[in-house]
């Protein structure tokens, strides 16, 4: 048997799969989102044109909801990247003598995003939230009431995402350990025989070199949380008057609570064509340029 | 001469004060995973006790007791287990030939299936989970674990093909090769050469395709709604039917995350690996 026939009969199970489980449904989402449709009735299809999508594109509610889906992916990766960065620094300063708080570290690594949420709305919760009373004893806030987190619609969007700076923490600050201990010991003693600072040498020189290391946490990380839905759901449902409402959660919405299949189908179709461009963006980017490295 | 970017005269940070700092870092990371630990063992009635306590004035396994108690948590924990198991076997079965077949003998067809199985990942599960609930319903396999399989293994398969294919990269390509010198047929050759020397990466894929089904929220939410509801739907439940019965609900989230910490603990360093999708060596 040729090497390429043989190779192509082990990926074929594989690709059937993905065909009918992957493809397939695709196609089927699209195909929906230029009828009326409704979840009950699917077999009572009408063609619209291209009405769903003019609607959807036009919707505020949807505009609100992609803002929202940016505005937490940057809040949430912001805190992830700086707070992994400053632990895993600690971390390769200590050495060997880290690996204890390395193991506290990947306690969170795999951990449910609902339970996550659950946790830190427990955290927050308005007359108990043992956070505001910690606050409160720090005479940060006049008392513990004085903060609803997950009550006011101006920060809700911000606290439903220290569930998720919680648990990532732990993944970006364990890769940038990984990262950093790969710097060769030579490179970093050269600087400080140059005369760079602790932070010039952090900053010019170890910084660059973990460009590669910090693209995909980036990405993996970015394309995470755009589809966030669990750990919001949990929290808020999208609450309250829709200001944690992100993307994902907008489209289940149009699904189940109003029945909207077609609507549902059309902004699914267009979040799907929006990651699916970042993917190969950054497909290329990762891939494309660090096997030149 | 070990390399601290922090031990700098000018920033006069000394080995003890970095100690110091990665300890208070850990144990304010650590706290509020502890905190759900000790709520769990209040009695119910404590829980949301004015002002709130941190450690537990009495220790009670009331809230465990409720919870194992309830005819519906045993099973929504055993559908879970059923479905992420069968979905962990499926998406082996089916990557650990495939991911062979793309890295041993690379041609135009693998690149493409390679760049398919990466593009998978970034689809949001809503716009699969949408055409899901419409295919299940056809298929008459709503509510079914079938379904809810089916449906997580295209969560674990990609991540299985990633994993699997970075493996096999780093295995040489002459033990295929003496293989069929003596005299083994290419499937012979992956059976009983290739395959037990990537046990290890086997069995890492296999644990993280485990924790992906284990884990998952929203196929589950769409997918069932009685008899194959899985763990994570019945804890969004409880919050719900039960308004807020935060006692039970802190025993659950326990039950239901601490062996995957457990597990994240002791094979720390292939999960971090494996969380990059095989993309920076760990």
């Amino acid at each position: 048997m040729s090497q390429t026939r043989f190779a192509v009969l082990m990926m074929a199970p594989a690709l059937l799969f993905l065909a009918v489980m992957v493809a397939y449904p695709i196609l089927l989402l699209i195909d929906n989102s230029f009828y009326h449709v409704e979840l009950l009735k699917p077999a009572a299809r009408t063609w619209l044109d291209l009405d769903n999508y003019i609607k959807v594109l036009t919707s505020q509610r949807l505009a609100d909801a992609a803002l929202r889906t940016g505005r937490y992916t940057v809040f949430a990766l912001f805190f992830e990247l700086v707070f992994g960065i400053v632990a895993a620094v600690f971390f390769d300063a200590l050495g060997a003598r880290s690996r204890w708080h390395r193991t506290v570290f990947a306690l969170p690594l795999m951990v449910s995003p609902i339970v996550a949420g659950i946790l830190w709305r427990f955290l927050l919760i308005d007359q108990v939230g043992i956070i505001n009373y910690g606050l409160a004893a720090l005479h940060l806030i006049p008392d513990p009431r004085a903060v609803s987190w997950l009550g006011n619609p101006d920060i809700v969007l911000y606290a439903v995402s220290f569930p998720d700076i919680w648990l990532t923490t732990s993944f970006v600050a364990l890769i940038v350990f990984a990262g950093l201990q790969n710097i060769p010991r030579d490179v970093i003693e050269a600087a400080r025989i140059d005369g760079a600072s602790a932070v010039q040498r952090f900053l010019r020189v170890r910084l660059p070199l973990l460009r590669p290391v910090l693209a995909v946490v980036l990405i993996v990380r970015g394309v995470d949380a755009a589809k966030t839905f669990d750990l919001i759901w949990i929290q808020t449902e999208g609450g309250p008057n829709f200001q944690s409402e992100v993307l994902s959660m907008n489209i289940y919405q149009r699904m189940i609570r109003y029945g909207d299949v077609g609507q549902a189908s059309a902004t699914a179709t267009v979040f799907l064509a929006a990651m699916v461009v970042l993917a190969v963006l950054a497909y290329r980017f990762i891939w494309g340029r660090s096997r030149n490295v | 001469m070990s390399n601290l970017a922090l031990e700098d005269r000018r920033l006069r940070l000394g080995p003890a004060a970095i100690l110091a700092g990665a300890t208070l870092i850990v144990l304010l990371y650590a706290l509020p995973y502890i905190y759900l630990l000790l709520t769990s063992l209040k009695p119910a009635n404590d829980v949301l006790q004015i002002p709130p306590s941190f450690f537990p004035q009495r220790l009670s396994l009331e809230n465990y007791a409720n919870v194992i108690g309830s005819p519906s948590i045993p099973a929504s924990f055993l559908n879970s287990l059923v479905v992420a198991l069968a979905s962990t076997i499926l998406s082996l079965v089916l990557a650990v030939p495939a991911a062979y077949g793309a890295s041993f003998f690379p041609n135009r067809l693998s690149g493409w299936f390679l760049l398919f199985a990466l593009v998978t990942r970034m689809v949001p599960s809503v716009s699969l989970g949408l055409p899901f609930f419409s295919l299940m319903r056809t298929l008459g396999l709503l509510d079914t674990q079938a379904g809810l399989i089916l449906a997580h293994t295209t969560v674990s398969l990609p991540l299985a093909i990633w994993m699997m294919a970075a493996f096999f990269e780093s295995v040489p390509r002459e033990l295929e090769e003496a293989a069929r010198v003596d005299g083994c047929s290419r499937f012979g050759a992956f059976m009983r050469v290739i395959l037990p020397v990537v046990s290890g990466g086997i069995a890492i894929s296999a644990l993280f395709a485990f924790i992906a089904s284990w884990n998952e929220f929203l196929y589950a939410l769409l997918l069932t709604s009685q008899r194959a509801t899985t763990a994570p739907i019945m804890i969004a439940q409880f919050k719900t039917a039960y308004g807020l019965s935060w006692g039970p609900m802190t025993a659950i989230a326990v039950l239901y995350s601490a062996p995957v910490i457990l597990v994240s603990i002791v094979l720390q360093k292939q999960i971090v690996g494996g969380l990059t999708f095989g993309a920076v060596k760990g």
